[in-house]
């Protein structure tokens, strides 16, 4: 983009970020009652809504039951107005499908499913308002949704964009700088184990540059491991509080 | 019972050589770790090592399992099974009805050849049920009522009156003293209150 620059000499970026520096993280866990886990997430202007059901019967096709195991379904959309311009399908496009799937995976590598088998868990998720970093915010508000729901989980899936401008990894790309810099690495990670739950990286990239990169992502996937497990604390204060323990 | 302590998922809890893991943990690299958020038990039942899970503040969601004892409904009949919905989890309700089969075969401990199903259950009785088996892609649930407290605990007759059991395999309605088959459970009278 002519004239706009994402690093500025001094090392800040278009928000006055530093490079290594998150967005602002704000939680919530339990806000609806009807559902079995649900949170809401924001991390700067992005917005997100996760709902967990389950674990439950496998309804519609009795086919996908698997004997050993829990079946994962994950739905992903975006609300009409959650960008600047309005979107004419909000779910079931090409981008939500394939997201979908990413988080479907995601979700496989973490939660415990041989524990249910022949069941199924239903996790979905909506984006109120997209400012960069969907998947991210959305990683991180079914993480925090599926603890609520008390479903069994290795650890944190903990998700972070990253990308590359003037020989510098930046994290937490805002829409600016997801539009602006070409290069995009999203990435989850369990944050205790070390594992990346997926590695996903669009446009070009050298092969040089890549570990920085990753490296700023893990970094930046481990600081929101830990505002996620402050979130997940002060929530089990408040439920023990209610409960009278 | 030691302080209750919090933990959240990942969170290594001890070695797996000083405890054994319980619900709500797992194994991994010889250490176990929390798989939910919740406190902290540790339990010593008569082992040599002490049983360490994770108690979870609201109860999660229950699934049926081999061996749990289960409240259900029956959806319908057919000569070979009954179809029922699962209600209860022992006395905790389950959001989502779960389907279960009760066999012919598995309706009473004798005379398995001579059950007839149309006089064990009709529809819309409350069975009490055992689950044997997690069932197939067809029917789910593989239920057994042939114990002698397992079997029909709630039914009603054509007219909507609860009919009350005067023996284990007929039940009796309290006004027009018609008795019909079903296979009984002899459940105190004082339950079928709650």
């Amino acid at each position: 983009m002519a004239g706009l620059e994402l690093l500025s000499d001094q090392g800040y970026r278009l928000d006055g970020r530093k490079p290594s520096e998150l967005r602002k993280v704000q939680a919530r866990m339990g806000i609806f009652t009807r559902a079995d886990g649900s949170a809401y997430i924001e991390q700067g202007n992005t917005k997100a809504l996760a709902v967990v059901y389950g674990p439950h019967e496998v309804r519609g096709s009795r086919s996908k039951t698997l004997h050993d195991r829990a079946v994962i379904n994950c739905q992903y959309s975006m609300a009409t107005f959650s960008t600047a311009e309005r979107k004419r399908r909000p779910h079931g496009d090409r981008k939500s499908s394939e997201m979908s799937l990413h988080l479907k995976q995601t979700f496989e590598a973490a939660i415990l499913t041989q524990l249910y088998p022949r069941s199924q868990i239903d996790i979905y998720v909506k984006i109120l308002q997209s400012d960069g970093g969907n998947y991210s915010a959305c990683v991180n508000a079914a993480t925090l949704a599926v603890i609520d729901a008390g479903i069994p989980i290795r650890d944190y899936v903990c998700a972070c964009s990253a990308g590359f401008v003037e020989d510098t990894p930046l994290v937490d790309l805002c829409h600016a700088e997801e539009t602006g810099s070409g290069t995009a690495v999203a990435l989850a990670l369990l944050p205790r184990g070390g594992q990346i739950a997926l590695l996903q990286m669009d446009a070009r990239l050298h092969q040089d540059h890549l570990d920085p990169v990753m490296e700023a992502a893990m970094t930046a996937c481990r600081s929101l491991g830990q505002v996620l497990d402050g979130v997940v604390r002060q929530h089990l204060q408040e439920v023990s509080i209610l409960t009278g323990e | 019972m030691s302080l209750l302590k919090l933990c959240v998922p990942g969170d290594r809890l001890c070695g797996a050589e000083d405890c054994i893991p319980g619900t709500g943990t797992y194994l991994r690299h010889g250490y176990i770790f929390a798989s939910l958020a919740g406190y902290v038990l540790r339990k010593n039942e008569g082992e040599e090592l002490p049983i360490i899970s994770v108690v979870k503040e609201t109860e999660a969601q229950l699934l049926p399992d081999v061996g749990a004892i289960v409240t259900c409904k029956v959806t319908s009949i057919n000569p070979r099974f009954a179809k029922v919905h699962v209600l209860y989890v022992g006395s905790t309700p389950l959001k989502d009805n779960f389907r279960g089969t009760i066999r012919k075969e598995d309706v009473r401990a004798t005379e398995k050849d001579k059950v007839e199903m149309y006089k064990s259950f009709r529809p819309g009785d409350i069975v009490l049920a055992k689950v044997i088996s997690l069932g197939d892609v067809q029917s789910n649930y593989l239920l057994t009522t042939a114990e002698n407290e397992l079997g029909v605990v709630v039914a009603h007759n054509e007219a909507g009156i609860q009919m009350i059991p005067i023996s284990w395999c007929e039940m009796q309605c309290p006004h027009t003293h018609v008795k019909e088959f079903r296979k009984v459970a002899p459940v105190q009278s004082e339950y079928l209150q709650a």
